[in-house]
């Protein structure tokens, strides 16, 4: 490398290696920034994270810390500034927006807080709706596997007006499935549950990774729904700040005190 | 309140310029046609008042004939008056006018000008005096039975220079003249595109009228007395019991000026009503567009209402948007309308009406009327949205999205099926003999109830249409049949465009063929003989009398007729009449006489009269007509027979005899020929061609091509419907894309979820596209069964006329539905772009 290099990059660090082959999902040194000079906001600042394959992963932080930001950009929804983001291994900067729309159809799963389905499609349409969009058929055996787990079999031709909001999140979380992918990307699904539903939504998402074998990356502000993942996340002002493994709703209340003072 | 609604309006340009599109479809074809008419006009004025601008008096008859269609046939005075008004007092110079058929032969062979339609072909006569308004701008004045001038743009269409010989087809046969003058019609080249072959006085009377008679006298007076006076002294000198007339140069001028305006009149009332039709059309696009946009702003104006502004606000700050759209888009239309006449007065030039140019005219009226009816046909069309807006309950604020249902079932299916059952009984007593007039009430019920049902069948017509999509297109068709039917008012609202259009032009294409069969029956059956020579000018001029004779002679011709067409006047009325000739029509073209009555016996003063006639006026045999014919001849016709059917020889039909000895000129419209049997046709008609062609004028046609070209006639009416079907196409078009852009803005969220799970772009793009050819089609299919029963109606209301033969043009069905079809990908074009263009996060944040 030679010296001039050395100069006109903005770190002397050698570029990070790509992340390791059970990871699911991985940025390196990822920086999302909108606007620019003094009215800069760093909404990710130089993150590096990776998610391990058949990991329940949670993701804390107050409002505005970047937990969306950094969900969106290694979902392939949204840009990093600087630094990579990779999905199954493929570096996501390399694919243009055709690829990326069929990369979040094959590889990613999205639950989001409301509004998941599509209100003129069936919830068994909703359910396969990544599959139908690719013209594929998909695993019929899994679906059927998936579709008795979320006890939706005697609600598939109902369309989303129809259901309560529980079952409506459970349709999400059964299509998030459905093609069984890389990742599973979920901002605060239960966000707008009461507790039992929520407490059902976290219990299939939780036996999806366990029974499943799946990988899921959820952001949420209740340390009851973040007890669930095998590891939480701690961002504040767009960085990880710590990390927390086998939490407890009890670990994770004490720490986020302790984050507070 | 009011700043509340002007922010409103301001804060959503996209939606005021999507609104205000829709009323500037609508008012700028009212104001397009209204300064074309306007311009139309002040032009023909302009070049009457120019053309007469020296003219201080006019010499006519009295008599005159006018006929049903505004034609109007004055009888001719004697030459010999020129001298006679020339010695009065006061008169500076008299010269003869003299204006009738001829028709130019190009040098091809081919007659100038475009026969049938397009500007009249005339001669005239012309003399070296100042009260001629003809002046030579090359050569000089005709003179004698071998020269003739030509006016200057014939000259150069023709490439006709001094010297030339000139062929012209006249009443008494072609013939051919030297060309040594080329003229201008005051300061023009040609008045408004027509062609003249001009001639001096006595040529011009023996080609054009009779020898020795003239149309009228334009005098110039000397400059000693007024207009009046002169126009007293003139007459005082005329001969009485001549029914003589004199009038001013001004009268004369405003006369022209207005018969010009009758004959345009026309046509403007036909824009008007394409206007119109537009206006309706596009009023049911805003309407639209402002049910669309009061549901997604339920929720806002729900807060509104709960944070206590009153029902009355809420709708009256819809209303002021309204009339905010109203203004901006009545202003806009006026303009696209100018544009629109400018291409319009373009494109007459551009089909041979040469008009002198004085600019557009935009009157105020055209103004004031353009704004008024746009801003209420807009707030009208606001009305109904902006008091459902105003009655959304506060707690709505808090409840989702817009949802539109069909309203109340139950409601709905009274206020539509009532007037439907309404029109269906009201055909149904028309067939079993109540009054015609009833029908139009029917197809006014039918429509509303048709329009006002479509929220109800929207849905089920739209699952159903999108069936065949939807298995064929994947989840993106069934997501685009499940879009189109969502919001059934929605759809109805945005096909019912379509609908109408679709409907009209239906009914009046199953009408247009009902006719054709109906004519191809009845020449059909009524000519008997091999070929026909036509004339295409319908009404004015036509074939030479003496054509007939000289067919007859041919060698394989076993007999030839002639039928002409003249005017009369009955009891105070101008009336078309067959003319035909008794000897020679038997055998050739049956007119359907009644018992034992025959056509050969037809006297010279006889009259056979069709058997709707006999009854109105209780004539039998024997009866009398008194007749005065348009030369001013009395005759007292005698009913001879009665025939049955009269669509060919109309009310009356006489005997070419009945003008030997007048000065009316006659032609006839077609020569019809029976061959001698055995003689080889192409031989026969390689002869008859010829001496078609020696006459320079007339269609030699064989009888199955006459029928195709009698029934081929009717297309005229279906030019005009596609007139009709482009102007709904593009408001239909323009209402699906306000529509479509409205929802892809309402379905933003949707969309984004969709390409967040892996939605592409073209597939974002098939959904849209889908949804919009669904909606395209629901109008056609509907539009298209609404048409055949119009058709129905309408044909139902000729049957006194003979119509009775019902055709359903099933092919123009099958292009409609195409044509439906590809105004719904074409419309989808851009709001397709729209949703391809939504922004994922931005949706998702929505969230
Ligand atoms: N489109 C944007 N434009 C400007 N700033 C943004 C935009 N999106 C997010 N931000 C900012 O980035 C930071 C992180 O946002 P976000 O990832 O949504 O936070 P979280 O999901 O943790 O609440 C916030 O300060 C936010 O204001
Ligand atoms: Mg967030």
């Amino acid at each position: 490398m030679s010296p001039l290099d050395n100069q006109t990059s903005s770190t002397t660090l050698p570029p990070p290696p790509p992340p390791g082959s059970n990871a699911a999902a991985a940025v390196v040194g990822a920086s999302k920034v909108y606007g620019s000079g003094d009215s800069a906001v760093y909404a990710l600042n130089d993150v590096s994270v990776e998610f391990r394959k058949g990991e329940f992963t949670a993701i804390m932080g107050p409002s505005g810390s970047g937990k969306s930001t950094l969900m969106h950009c290694i979902a392939g929804l949204d840009e990093l500034t600087s630094g990579d983001a990779y999905v199954d291994g493929v570096n996501l900067a390399k694919l243009n927006d055709k690829d990326l729309t069929v990369l979040r159809r094959t590889k990613i799963g999205f639950i989001f807080q409301a509004f998941n389905l599509v209100p003129t499609l069936t919830a068994e349409e909703n359910i396969k709706l990544p599959l139908l969009l690719g013209n594929e058929d998909g695993d019929a055996e899994w679906i059927a596997r998936i579709i008795e787990t979320v006890h939706l079999r005697d609600r598939l031709t109902h369309r989303p007006s129809e259901l309560s909001g529980g079952q409506q999140q459970r349709v999400a979380v059964a299509r998030a499935l459905a093609s069984r992918p890389s990742i599973i990307f979920a901002d605060e699904p239960t966000g707008n549950l009461d507790s039992t539903t929520g407490t059902e939504i976290l219990t299939f998402m939780r036996r999806a990774v366990t029974d499943l074998g799946q990988t899921i990356v959820m952001v949420t502000h209740d340390p009851v729904a973040a007890a669930y993942a095998d590891r939480i996340l701690f961002l504040a002002d767009g960085k990880v700040v710590d990390e927390m493994r086998e939490p407890t709703a009890a670990k994770v209340l004490d720490h986020l005190k302790s984050l507070g003072n | 309140m009011f700043r509340i609604a002007l922010k409103g309006v301001l804060a959503r340009k996209g939606r005021l310029i999507l609104t205000s599109i829709a009323v500037v479809l609508g008012t700028a074809f009212l104001s397009g046609t209204s300064v074309f008419t306007a311009t139309l006009n002040r032009t023909f004025d302009n070049l009457f008042s120019d053309v007469f601008k020296n003219v201080n008096a006019y010499v006519r008859s009295t008599e005159v004939v006018d006929t049903d269609f505004g034609f109007q046939e004055r009888q001719r005075i004697e030459t010999s008056l020129v001298d006679v008004v020339a010695e009065v007092p006061g008169v500076d110079a008299a010269a003869a006018n003299l204006q009738a058929f001829a028709r130019i032969v190009g040098k091809d062979g081919k007659p100038l000008g475009n026969e049938g339609n397009g500007p009249p072909t005339f001669g005239s006569s012309v003399v070296d005096s100042k009260a001629d308004i003809w002046q030579m701008s090359q050569g000089r004045f005709p003179e004698g039975m071998n020269e003739v001038a030509l006016d200057e743009a014939s000259a150069e269409a023709g490439k006709f220079v001094l010297g030339d010989t000139v062929k012209v087809i006249t009443a008494v046969g072609s013939q051919e003249f030297t060309l040594v003058g080329i003229a201008n019609y005051g300061d023009v080249r040609s008045p408004g595109g027509a062609t003249f072959a001009l001639w001096d006085v006595d040529t011009a009377s023996s080609l054009l009228a009779k020898p020795g008679l003239i149309d009228a006298v334009i005098v110039v007076g000397d400059g000693t007395m007024t207009d009046e006076e002169l126009t007293a002294q003139i007459q005082a000198a005329l001969p009485t019991g001549k029914n003589l007339e004199t009038i001013t140069g001004a009268q004369i001028t405003k006369e022209t000026q207005d018969d010009i305006k009758t004959a345009l009149s026309f046509f403007g009332i036909l824009l008007t009503i394409f206007a119109f039709i537009g206006l309706g059309v596009g009023s049911f696009v805003i309407y639209n567009v402002f049910s669309i946009s009061a549901a997604q702003r339920q929720r806002e104006n729900a807060l509104l209402r709960a944070i206590g502004a009153s029902r009355r606000q809420v709708t009256l700050s819809m209303l002021m948007e309204a009339l905010a759209v109203g203004l901006v888009g009545s202003v806009l239309g006026l303009l696209g309308g100018i544009g629109l006449s400018a291409g319009l007065t373009a494109l007459l030039k551009a089909i041979g009406v040469d008009l002198p140019s004085s600019g557009l005219v935009v009157g105020t009226n055209t103004i004031v009327q353009t704004i008024i009816i746009g801003l209420i046909v807009t707030v009208v069309s606001a009305l109904l949205p902006a008091f459902r807006a105003g009655r959304v309950p506060p707690l709505a604020a808090m409840r989702d999205t817009a949802l539109d249902t069909a309203g109340k079932l139950r409601v709905r299916l009274v206020l539509g099926g009532t007037p439907l059952l309404g029109g269906v009984a009201l055909i149904g007593a028309v067939i079993g003999g109540a009054r015609t007039e009833l029908l139009g009430l029917a197809i006014l019920f039918i429509f509303i109830g048709a329009l006002t049902l479509g929220p109800l069948v929207a849905r089920p017509v739209a699952l159903t249409l999108g069936r065949p999509i939807a298995s064929l297109r994947g989840v993106t068709g069934r997501m685009a049949r499940q879009n189109a039917a969502r919001n059934p008012k929605r759809t109805s609202r945005t096909a019912a465009p379509v609908l109408i259009g679709v409907a009209l032009v239906t009914a009046v294409t199953a009408l247009a063929a009902s006719i054709q069969a109906e004519i191809r029956g009845v020449f059909g059956e009524q000519f008997t003989g091999d070929f026909t020579i036509s004339s295409e000018a319908q009404g004015f001029g036509g074939l030479s009398p003496s054509l007939a004779l000289d067919v007859a002679k041919i060698d394989g011709v076993k007999q030839a007729t002639g039928i002409g067409q003249s005017v009369v006047e009955v009891e105070g009325k101008g009336r078309f009449i067959t003319v035909i000739n008794p000897k020679t029509v038997e055998g050739i073209f049956d007119i359907g006489l009644l018992d034992d009555a025959k056509v050969t016996s037809l006297s010279k003063s006889g009259v056979l009269v069709s058997e709707k006639t006999a009854e109105r006026d209780n004539l039998t045999n024997g009866s009398t007509i008194p007749a005065k014919l348009s030369d001013g001849t009395q005759v007292d016709l005698v009913v001879e027979g009665v025939y049955a059917n009269d669509q060919l020889a109309g009310r009356y039909t006489v005997s070419s005899e009945l003008f030997e000895g007048t000065t009316v000129s006659r032609f006839d419209f077609g020569v019809y020929i029976l061959k001698t049997e055995g003689t080889d046709s192409a031989a026969l008609r390689s002869d008859l061609q010829k001496l078609v062609d020696s006459y320079g004028s007339g269609t030699l046609l064989s009888k199955d091509e006459y029928i195709d070209k009698q029934a081929a006639q009717v297309n005229q009416l279906l030019g005009l419907i596609y007139g009709l079907l482009f102007l709904s196409i593009i408001i239909a078009i323009v209402g699906i894309i306000i529509t479509l852009l409205l929802s892809v803005y309402e379905r933003q969220r949707e969309i984004g979820l969709l390409r967040a799970v892996g939605m592409t772009r073209g597939q974002v793009r098939s959904t849209v596209r889908w949804e919009s050819v669904i909606t395209s089609l629901i109008g056609a299919v509907t539009g298209i069964l609404l048409g055949f029963v119009l058709g129905y109606v309408v044909i139902l209301s000729l049957r006194d006329q003979g119509i009775t033969k019902f055709e359903l043009p099933i092919s123009s069905a099958v292009t409609i539905l195409i044509v439906a079809f590809v105004v719904g990908v074409l419309a989808a074009a851009y709001p397709a772009r729209r949703a391809t263009k939504v922004d994922v996060l931005a949706a998702l944040n929505t969230m």
